[in-house]
This record gives structure tokens, sequence and C-alpha cells, in this order.
């Protein structure tokens, strides 16, 4: 016999800890470890059953894998955490001692806690943390643009606002910009970076205010794991793309709101560490050239910090000397098919669509956002300006000649005659233009968005659910639903139009078949049957066959209807309530895609009426 | 009396500056003498006596005080209080001596000025004229004095007006108020300013004394320029390290001296460097063979309903828009209302922005997640594929023709082993037989109470069924037999010659009354043992079992008419029973089992478990190795013998209670039948095969009872030879279906 087995030693009850004992454990405060969770990316865990894992109790707790705090027992934040709690003590000391200068060497000596190793952790490679970035794009967004208080300090909104001017600067050299959205929340962009799909949210440009329910510590201690996230993850994506991170600011630029402009790329002088390196180990002499050619290099990158703009273009031309190129070979001329290269490789797919704006040069208008739309162009390539009430930076002004389109937003109004000649020159488009273009991958009419127009509708990129309403699809039933209305008005004026058989037949057989089923409708239909001059047996006998046929149709049916619910009899409890989830969902999201349909039929039917009227 | 008190006040509060200019002039010496001795004490240490005198500024100015108190008290004789002042002020403490001749002797001598008992001795009561004492007072109530002086005359009662005199006094004199009566003098004496002064001190919580001054300078008795310590306490020699540094300690600072030195301690280190945090490349080294951790799952995208510009089709109703407003924020389907703007720059900000960011938070770090696979299937592909209904023909279909009767539930029903007739026995008492063919009805028998049961002898050669009816079976002869069936049953019923008695007494009667027209033969049950709700036949038709209402079940053996009682007792109530129908087994259902009994080797063999509530009906497979049972909780039962004490499957499809069921003797069908007014018909293939399982399809429901009293379908029935279906229900009619 083997030992006997305790209660509460083995299974759930080892493997799961309610959240008051893990504190108890850790020996720190709720909101230490509330912060030590958020860092860490420990959250609770459902156990199968709740009373085994809680020793019996069905008392509503939540419960954390034991492994997952074990490991946080010797987590070096939590010590940092516990120097903290020692420091704030020796300091509230000092200062109610009155101790001044014991004081500022205790805060000078403040206990911080650094996280890399916790991104290394919970993110291994790199695409794991590039997958997650998605929360903190949008929290480094959101805080990017709250206005700061005593709890916000200055140096972490800056900080946010430095963030993402990175990442928008990252984006739009890489032309990585996929899809752009405009909700009613804020913009939806979505980028393609590293095979990854990025989507975050950006508020539009209004002063947000903290609701009071809303624990600011919460979101504060995400912000801090995010800022480190989001800085290793561009520190890797500037180095693998060759700049130096962090990217200089220009502080005169951005007193000026220049935003983004205000960054510029700084290539990492990598060509001179790697050239020695390279001429070494194969032992050739360094040739005067290559000096000399490094040495210009050198100066290049010193003297000037490269804009975004002028880049791809001097970029495009350095690939072209590089491009790989074919040498026929002498014996089979023929056989020198185009070899897909990585640089074809990658420039196929991608030319058409991140270079959409390559051809035109934007103005925008002084109520359309700067920020949107300049980032919305400059990563497709266009070239955009802006009046200076809209921030410094603009790299032309409103005459310039290559002006091609004019994004504004504004009712149209009367304009003189230099305006008009000027408007002759330009295309006025609104807003949505651009984002609809960007999401259709091409550039699309602008009639239909031009000034004071009613735009059409804007419609999200990401798609809806499977089978889910589509408006863009013309609706089948519309053709139907004509036809019946059709009928219905020929029915009212049949009697003008008697000469008309073959249409009476029509209409008589589909007043026929609709009464077969209701007999007020059959009256209605006798009536009007009499109105248009059918003789009353001819009318029985469509009636009479009508019904024989839908009574045929519904037996048939009904059988086939009546077998399967028979069969649902031998379906085992389990499967049944699956069965009947399913059935429920799919009535859901018919009766909801119906819905739709029927208001965009009826909106249709109206717009006809009032067309008509 | 207000303006009296306060003249009183003022005057009290004049009085001291009044009296201090005297003073000044009186005690010139004094005050001089004073400043004189804090600037001698200075200067040098004297202990003259007069120093010594003088160094009490207190009891100067008590003395003040008290000449203050004097000249305060003596208000009316100013001239007494003055002299006493001058008198005061020549005397001093010591008095000084006056030198003169002596009239007698001739030489010159001291004189001292006369001392003033009056003055000195502080003896205030002495003033009293009265000097009885501290004595009652009451002892002189009724005499004309009220003691006597110092010179030993009486002092006579002064003059004490009556209440009219002591008011007007009160009204005339402004000192009255301020007067209290004396006691000894047993009469009215006005109080001094310094006693009203006194009095006022306590009222206002102040010192009593007039003259204390907490807020005196400190005098330095031991301390200051000249009262040092000269001499050590301890003779101790001074130790060493009073005057020498610690070597350890300097050992200490060397060492970060060096280090800073060396730069490994940078004592003010710029701060903003340090705050500053340096990015690296951290996925440059191999990441750890650990597994990350799932990556949180990602909100959904957004649809066009969130468009600033949707389609109008999106756009919500009136009633849609109150309606989510209506519902708590949580149980939103959308947490925002799909809206139009005609262009962007009308778009507001989106209020909910921090709380929806916050809420992703709270959903990243508080709730717990649990993987799930998605199935995507299509939910026909659930549903069983059986064989079409249609493949199986025959089985009942339609109803063929009704037969009523006229009250009462039909809850007993027979059909005979031929399958042309049938009977049907109500509630109001009434037997009918009649042709399963054409429902002419051939015969009617009334009892005076309800049929609880009735079943036909299943033998062939011989024709009669069992009527049960209140604690008494029925055995009854049809009418229009052909003659040798009839003689057969007859004899098989009433034989001539009975057989004998057996050996055991049974509580059973065997009655026969071969003239009755009603039945041949009775049995008389127990009395009180109920109505039998359940006769059953054994396959060869000698033996018979049935069920009492109270629970009783008996066993009756035709050929030897004898009953007996299989089980002495059984655990809980019993409500069926079933013979096997190949081996002598026997089946018993209590409320929540089905126990099997060996009858031969009289042991329990089995006990299944269907877990039904309560068991309302069962029926044996032909086969007698399948076994199904109803219950009042609309669960179908299949139980394969061979297998296990658990069911084989489980079905519920009946709206209400399972009353009846019922396996065609021949076909493979059965039949159950339910208070929901259907009849469910089964093809149930049962395969010799062990290893294949019995095949269930469900055929045909079959409508056409209506519900009465919450009660249908009552007992369903098939024909032996035909797969046709009897039903009698809660209506009263009782329908044959047809295939």
């Amino acid at each position: 016999m083997g030992r006997l087995r305790q209660k509460g030693k083995a299974g759930a009850a080892k493997a799961y800890i309610t959240r008051t004992s893990a504190i108890k454990k850790l020996q720190c405060s709720l909101a230490d470890f509330r912060r030590l969770c958020i860092l860490k990316g420990i959250f609770p865990r459902e156990p199968r059953s709740r009373k085994k894992a809680n020793k019996g109790s069905s008392a509503p707790t939540s419960f954390y894998y034991t492994k997952d705090i074990a490991y946080l027992a010797h987590e070096p934040v939590l010590k940092k955490l516990r120097e903290h709690k020692a420091f704030a003590k020796k300091l509230s000391r000092a200062l109610g001692r009155g101790e001044w200068s014991s004081a500022k060497t205790l805060e000078d000596n403040k206990p911080v806690y650094k996280l890399d190793h916790i991104i290394k952790e919970r993110y291994p490679t790199f695409i794991d943390a590039l997958r997650d970035i998605d929360d903190a794009l949008c929290m480094a967004f959101l805080f990017a643009s709250l206005p700061s208080n005593s709890r916000l300090p200055p140096e972490l909104i800056e900080n946010c606002m430095r963030l993402t001017s990175e990442w928008q600067l990252y984006i739009m050299h890489t032309r990585c910009l996929r899809k752009v959205f405009l909700s009613i929340k804020g913009v939806y962009y979505q980028a393609e970076v590293m095979d990854q799909t990025i989507t975050w949210l950006v508020p539009y440009q209004f002063t947000q205010s903290i609701p009071p329910d809303v624990d600011v510590r919460v979101m504060l201690t995400f912000l801090e794991l995010y800022q480190t996230l989001l800085g290793f993850v561009f520190f890797k994506l500037y180095a693998d793309a060759g700049f130096a991170y962090p990217p200089p600011l220009d502080t005169q630029k951005d007193e000026g709101a220049a935003g983004v402009g205000a960054f510029s790329l700084q290539t990492v002088m990598r060509s001179i560490q790697a050239g020695p390196s390279k001429s070494g180990p194969t032992g050739k002499k360094v040739s005067g050239k290559e000096v000399r050619q490094a040495i210009k290099n050198i100066d290049a990158l010193t003297g000037q910090d490269m804009d975004v703009d002028p880049n791809p273009a001097q970029d495009a031309v350095a690939d072209v000397e590089e491009e790989f190129v074919v040498h026929p070979s002498s014996t089979d001329p023929q056989s020198s098919a185009a070899l897909p290269t990585l640089h074809s490789l990658s420039s196929l797919p991608q030319t058409t669509q991140t270079s959409l704006f390559s051809p035109y040069t934007f103005w925008l208008s002084r109520e359309t956002s700067r920020p949107v739309f300049e980032f919305l162009v400059r990563s497709f390539g266009g070239r955009i300006g802006w009046p200076a009430s809209s921030g410094s930076g603009s790299a032309f002004g409103e005459e310039d000649e290559s002006i091609t389109h004019v994004i504004i937003d504004r009712p149209l109004i009367e304009m003189t005659p230099e305006e008009r000649q000027r408007r002759a020159r330009r295309k006025y488009v609104q807003p949505q233009w651009i984002v609809d273009c960007i999401n259709a991958g091409k550039i699309l009419l602008e009639e239909p968005y031009a000034q004071g127009k009613t735009l059409p509708p804007h419609l999200s990129p990401f798609g809806e659910r499977a089978g889910a309403y589509d408006p863009t699809a013309g609706i089948p039933s519309i053709a139907e639903a004509e036809s019946e209305a059709e009928s219905e008005e020929e029915e009212a004026v049949i009697e003008a139009e008697e000469e008309e058989e073959a249409e009476e037949k029509q209409a008589l057989r589909a007043a026929a078949d609709v009464a077969a089923n209701d007999a007020g409708a059959l009256r209605a239909a006798e009536l009007a049957a009499e109105a248009a001059g059918v003789d009353y047996d001819a009318f029985e006998k469509e009636v009479s066959k009508s019904r024989k046929k839908a009574k045929k149709v519904a037996i048939e049916d009904a059988d086939a209807d009546a077998e399967q619910d028979m069969n649902k009899m031998l379906m085992s409890n389990k499967q049944r309530k699956l069965y009947e989830r399913i059935k429920h969902s799919q009535g859901k999201r018919n009766t909801e895609r119906t819905k739709l349909e029927e208001r965009k039929k009826s909106l249709i039917k109206q717009k006809k009426r009032e067309a008509k009227a | 009396m207000v303006a009296g008190a306060t003249s009183k006040d003022t005057r009290k509060r004049k009085q001291p500056p009044q009296e201090e200019a005297p003073n000044e002039q009186n005690g010139l010496n004094g005050a001089s003498s004073l400043e004189m001795l804090s600037d001698d004490e200075d200067g040098e240490e004297i202990g003259s006596d007069d120093g010594e005198v003088e160094e009490f500024p207190e009891i100067d100015v008590a003395s003040d005080s008290e000449e203050d108190e004097e000249s305060d008290e003596s208000d009316e004789d100013e001239e007494e209080s003055s002299e006493g002042d001058s008198d005061d002020s020549d005397l001093h403490i010591f008095p000084k001596p006056k030198t003169i001749v002596s009239d007698i002797t001739g030489r010159p001598k001291r004189v001292y000025p006369e001392i003033e008992p009056d003055y000195d001795s502080d003896s205030s009561t002495e003033d009293t004229p009265n000097r009885v004492g501290d004595v009652p007072m009451h002892w002189y109530d009724d005499l004309p004095h009220i003691g006597y002086d110092i010179n030993g005359k009486q002092v006579l009662r002064p003059a004490r007006g009556d209440e009219l005199d002591k008011f007007l006094k009160t009204v005339d004199d402004p000192e009255a108020w301020t007067s209290a009566f004396d006691r000894n003098m047993q009469g009215d004496k006005a109080l001094s300013p310094q006693e009203l002064d006194i009095i006022r001190r306590l009222y206002e919580g102040e010192n009593p004394d007039a003259q204390y001054d907490p807020y005196e300078p400190t005098i330095e008795w031991f301390t200051g320029k000249g009262k040092e310590e000269v001499m050590p306490l301890s003779a101790a020699p001074e130790p060493k390290r009073r005057w020498i540094g610690s070597k350890w300690e300097k050992k200490k600072i060397m060492k970060i001296v060096r280090a800073i030195r060396q730069g490994r301690i940078i004592p003010n280190k710029p701060k903003t460097k340090e705050s500053k945090f340096q990015f690296y490349s951290i996925w440059s080294e191999p990441p750890s063979s650990h597994p990350p951790p799932l990556p949180a799952p990602k909100p959904p995208l957004p649809t066009n309903s969130e468009s600033y510009n949707p389609p109008e089709e999106y756009l919500p109703t009136d009633a849609e828009r109150a309606e989510w407003q209506a519902t708590d924020p949580e149980d939103r389907e959308r947490d925002y209302l799909p809206q139009k703007y005609s262009s962007l720059r009308l778009v507001p900000g989106y209020d909910q922005f921090i709380k929806e960011r916050f809420n992703r938070q709270l959903d990243l770090y508080l709730a717990p997640r649990i993987q799930r696979t998605k199935i995507n299937i299509d939910p026909n592909t659930l549903i069983p594929k059986l064989p079409s209904p249609s493949s199986l023909k025959p089985f009942p279909i339609y109803k063929s023709l009704a037969f009523a009767h006229a009250r009462g539930r039909v809850r007993a029903l027979s059909i005979s082993p031929d399958g042309a007739w049938a009977l049907s026995g109500d509630e109001d008492g009434v037997v009918s037989l009649w042709e399963v063919n054409v429902g002419k009805e051939i015969k009617q028998w009334k009892f005076e109470s309800k049929i609880g049961s009735l079943d036909w002898c299943p033998r062939s050669d011989i024709t009669y069924f069992v009527v049960g009816v209140d604690d008494t079976l029925h055995f009854i002869i049809p009418p229009n037999l052909p003659t040798a069936i009839f003689s057969a049953s007859q004899s098989s019923l009433a034989p001539p010659t009975l057989p004998p008695p057996s050996a055991i007494p049974s509580p059973v009667k065997w009655v026969s009354n071969s003239s009755s027209d009603l039945s041949i033969l009775k049995v008389e049950l127990p009395p009180s043992s109920g109505t039998p709700t359940q006769i059953t036949w054994h396959r060869r038709g000698d033996y018979m079992s049935t069920v009492s209402s109270g629970g009783g079940v008996w066993i009756h053996q035709i050929s030897r008419r004898h009953s007996q009682a299989p089980f002495k007792k059984v655990r809980g109530s019993v409500q069926l029973v079933l013979f096997h129908p190949t081996k002598p087994h026997f089946f018993v259902a209590t409320q929540q089992y089905v126990r099997i009994y060996n009858l031969s080797e009289q042991k329990l063999l089995k006990t299944l478990m269907p877990g039904i509530r309560w068991i309302s009906s069962m029926d044996v497979h032909p086969s007698g190795d399948h076994l199904i049972v109803g219950g009042y909780d609309r669960k179908l039962c299949w139980f394969d013998l061979e297998l296990s004490d658990k069911p084989y499957k489980v079905m519920r499809y009946h709206a209400k209670a399972i009353r009846s069921l019922h396996f065609h003797p021949t076909y493979p069908l059965f039949a159950s039948s339910s208070d929901d007014g259907a009849i469910q018909i089964f093809h149930a293939r049962v395969y010799n095969d062990l290893m294949t399982d019995p095949l269930i399809v469900p055929l045909k429901i079959l409508r056409g009872h209506t519900v009465k009293d919450g009660l249908g379908v009552l007992q369903v029935r098939w024909c032996n030879r035909q797969p046709w279906l009897i039903s009698s229900g809660a209506d009263g009619a009782v329908n044959v279906w047809c295939s």
C-alpha cells in the first residue's frame, strides 16, 4: 500500500495560489504586487475547479500560478521596491528632523530600478517584442497628447512625444504604413514591420482629461514598461536600418512646433569601422582611391544630418549602383534569365503602393490636422507643405508652383479671380481622399472628394467578419425588391394598362402566390383581380394551383425539417448545447446582416422617392 | 448698582498710583537701596546685614502692599492711614533710636519709639469689640446683648431694621450690595475694596494675591560671571582619545580617498547622466531556451460602423440609441454609438479614449486568460446521420380509427394475442371489447370502480383476460369464442377438480363463480392492498404477476390456483414488474432503480441505475437483452443488459413526462407516449453480433390526442402481427394508428 495522500498537498491546491497569499509570500504591499504583475506580465489564471484550487472554499478570489509567484520572489525589481520603501522611511525621517543635507544625499542616491532584464525575459526575440508593441504605441501616443500636471511630469510627456516621433520617423523612412482608418475614436494606423502587422490608435488633437475613475498609477506603471520596450525596439529598428539612435533633435525646430520634422535621421558610420576590417584580413593594399572615398564618406556623414525627404532618392541611386549585374555566360547567352535579387524582390510588390504620392506635392489647409496628414503623405512619398500657423518646418510656401493638391476641409465659398486661377492649376480635395487612396492602394478620382461635396462613406480597411454585411456589394435582393415594388405599383395602376395582358397575368400570379397562404391577402388579391378585369374562375384556378404547389413544397420542407428535428433527439447533451450555441450566434449574425440590408433598401427607396418628388 | 460698581472699580484702579506717590516719597530710601543692592551684588560680594535684609525685595513690596492695603482698608479715616503711613516710613523694621538726655540720670540715652501692638501684631480680630470667641451666636438670640467687649462690658445688639428697612437700605445705600452679614457683630459689614478685589480675582481665576508677579526677572544665584565652577568633579586624567583621532576611522577614510582617486567612486555624479537611460542592443545575445510567454490577445480591429463617415445604414435608430444608453456600459455589445460627420473637421474628441485604454490595461493584468480553440464547423454536421425513416417502413403513420369512451381517462389497454381484439378500460369502471379493424364494440362490462389494469392471457389455445379492480382480479372469458377454445378456457379457469391447496397458506383467495356473468374466477388480494396498477403475464401464460398501488407484488399461478409474494421486503416502492421473455428472470422497477432477480435461484442479479427521478414505465425487448425505462422526468434510458448497469443511451425528447413504453413483439419498433399528447415511434434494431450497437432511429411523431388536465397519452400497445399501434389517452379516446 502506498502512502496516504493528504489533501491540499498536490495538484491544483499546490499549483495555484490566491492573491492574498501571494502578497503574503512576497512580503510586499498590494500596490507593489500590482506593479510587479504589470511589469512582469503576470496575470491571474482560471483553475479548472476553483474549489480544488482554493482548498475547498468557494470564496471569490483570483488565482495565480504558484510558480509565477515563486519566480517573482527573486525578482530584482522587488528588491528595489523594498529598498525604495526603506528609502522613503529614511527620507521622511530626515525631512521630519529637518536634516536637509542628509535628505539631499538620500534623494541623490534614491534606488531606481531598471527594466531591461524584464524586457529580455518577456520578449526573448525581437519579433516577440515587435509583435507586442501595439498597446505600447497607443499609450505613448495618448500620453504625448495629454497635458502635464502634478501627476504627469513634463519629462514624461516629452519622452512620449519623442518616442512617437521616432516611430513615425521610422515608418516614414521605411515606407511600411499600410492602412489608415479615420474612426470616431481616433485614427487607426496599420504598418507592416518585419512581417508583423502593427496597429495603433492615435486620438484626435484635443485635450484629454483623465476621468476620476481611472487609476493613473496603473497607467503610469504600464507606461514605464512601454517606454523601455519602445526604446529597445526602436534602438534595434534604427540600428537595423543603419541609423543612430536616438535621432538628434533640432531644438530650434522643436520650439517652432515642427513635430516630427524636428528630428533627423543620422546614419551610423558603419563604413568607417567596416573599412579597415575588410581590408585587414584580405591583406590587400589600401589604395589611395579608397582612402579618399572613406574621407569623403566621413565628411558627408558628419557634416550634415540627412533629412528623410532627400534620402530615398539618394538611397535608390546608391542601390542601383550596387545592383547585381548579370554577366551573360559566354557559352549559353540565352540562359541569362533575370535572376531575382533581394533588391528586386523587396522592391517589386511595394513600388506601386509605397510611393503612391511621390509624384504629387500637397498643401495642407489650416484647418486640417498637420501631424496626421504630414505623416500620411510623407510615408507614401509625397511632399507636403503647410502654413506657418500649423507649425514651422514647411519645405515650401503656399505660392509654390509645384503644389498639385490642396487638402482642404471647409465649405465652398466665393473666391477671388486670383484664387480661381490658382484653383484651376491645383486640385482641392477633402482629407478623406488621402486615406481612401492609401487604403485602395491607388490614386482615386478626386472628383467625389472635391471641396464642398458630400463625401462617399469611409469604410474600414480592416474588413468585417466573414459573412457580415458588406456595404460595398450591391445587395442581391435589391433588384428583387425593385421588381416587387414595381409589381405593387403595377397593381395600383393596372386599370390603366389593361392592354398589356402578359403583365396582367404576371400580376395575377404574383397576387395569387401571395394570397395562397393568407385569407386577408386572398380577399385583397381577389378585389385587385376583379379590378383588373380577370374573370373569377381563372383567378380561382390560379389560386388553387398555387396553393397546391405551396402545399407540396411545404410538406417536403416540413418532412425534411421534421427528420432533422427527430435526429436531434439522438445528439448527446454536449453536442446539443454546442449546436444550440452555434445556431444562436449564427442567428444573431444573420439578423444583424438582414437588419442592415433592410435599412439600406429602405434608404434607397426613400432616396428614389425624394428624387421623384 | 452697576454704575456704583464701576465707579468703585475705577477708584480702586486709580488708588495704587495715588498711593504710589507717597510711597515713593516715603520709601525713597528703600527703593534706592534696592537698586544699589543689585549693583553691589554684581560688583562685590558683601554679606552685610543690611544687604541681607534688602535681598528680599518681595518683603519690601509686601510691606508696601500692606501699607497700601491698610490705606485702602481705612477708606473712611484717611487721616489715620496717613498717620500710619508716616509712622511706617519713620519706623521701618529696625526703628531708629533717638538719643536724648535722661531727665533722671542726666545721661544721654537711646529712646526707641513705642511699639504699637496694634500694627505689628497682625491681629485683625482684636479690633472686634465682641470678644465671645467662636461660640454659636444663637446662644445670645434671646438676650439684649450679643457678647462682651475687651473690658467685659456687654456689647449691645445693634438695631436691626425690619425687612422694609433692609430693602430700603439696598435701594439707598450704594454699598449695600457689597456688604455681608457679620455673624460676630450681628450686623452688616461693608466689604473693603481689597476684599472685593480678591473676590474678583478668584472669580476670574487669577491669583488672589494682587502683588504676585508671574513674570518677574530671574535672579542668577549660582551662575553668571564670577560664579563659575573651579574645582573638577573627577580627578581622573584626560583620556587619549579626547585629542588623538581614531586609527580605524582614518583607515576607512583613506580607503574611500583611494577609491575616489582611482575613480572607483565618483563623489558627486552629474545627475543628468545618471537619469538618462542608455538603450543597447538587447536582442544581440541568443535568447534563452525558455519558451516566450504567450502574447496578450490583440483587441479586435475597428469595423465599418466605427468610421467617422459610415454608410447610413449603420446609424442607429432612435430606439436603438435609447436602448444603448439604457444598458450598463459593461453589458453593451459595442462601446460606441455609430455617428456620421459630414467632414473630418467636425469630428470631436472621443471622451472615452482614456477610459478604454485603461480598461484594456485592466484586461491585460487583471483578467485571467484561457486559450480556447475556436470551432468552426457546420452545426448540421453535429446532427447524427441516420437512415431515412422512409427506408424503414412499415411503421404507423396515420390514425385509422378512433374508439371513444364516454367518460373518464382510459388508463388500461390490451390487445388480444392474435391482434384482432382490443380491450380498453377507463376510470369509470367500463371495460370495452372491440374489434381493432373496424372499431366495433362487441361487449361492455361495468365495474364499480376504476379499472387499474387489464391484460389478455398470452396463450393461443385458450382465451381469457384479467381485469384488476379494487383489490380484486377478475378473470373473464370473452363472448363469441369457438366452442373448443371456450371449453378449454373454462376448464383451465374453473377446473372440475380443484388442484390441492398449497402447503403454505396464502392471504390471497381464489373464488370461482361460474354462475356470474361478470367473471368466471375472482382472485381477492389481501384487503387494502390497493388497485392492481399492473398485470403482466409470463410468456407461457401460466404465471401472472400483479403490482398493486399499495406496492404489493404477487405472482399468481393459474394452473395451481396459488398466489405468492416473491419478496418479503422490497426497498423502495415498486412501480412495475416484468418477466424476462426467455429466462427465469424478473425485473422489478422501484422509483429510481431497476432490479433483476433470478426467480429459480431466488437471488438478485443486477441493479440498473437509470438516473431517473421517478420511473414511470418499462419494457423489455423481445430478445430479452435490452430494456427501456421511461421516467416522469422525460428521460428514456436504453439498457443493454449484457453491457453495464448504466444506460447505453439516454434520450430526452418529450416535452412532458413519459407515460408508457412498448416494444413491438415482432417488428423492430418501439413507441413511447407522453403527457404532451405525442407518441414517438422509434425504429430499434438489435443485432445478434455483440460488437454492434443497437440502431435507434426516430421515425415519426404521432399527434392526435388532446391533453386534458395535464395528462396526455396514458397507454400505448402494439398489435401483435401488424405494425399498428393503439393508444389511449386522458381525453377518453383510444386511437388505432396504421402504416
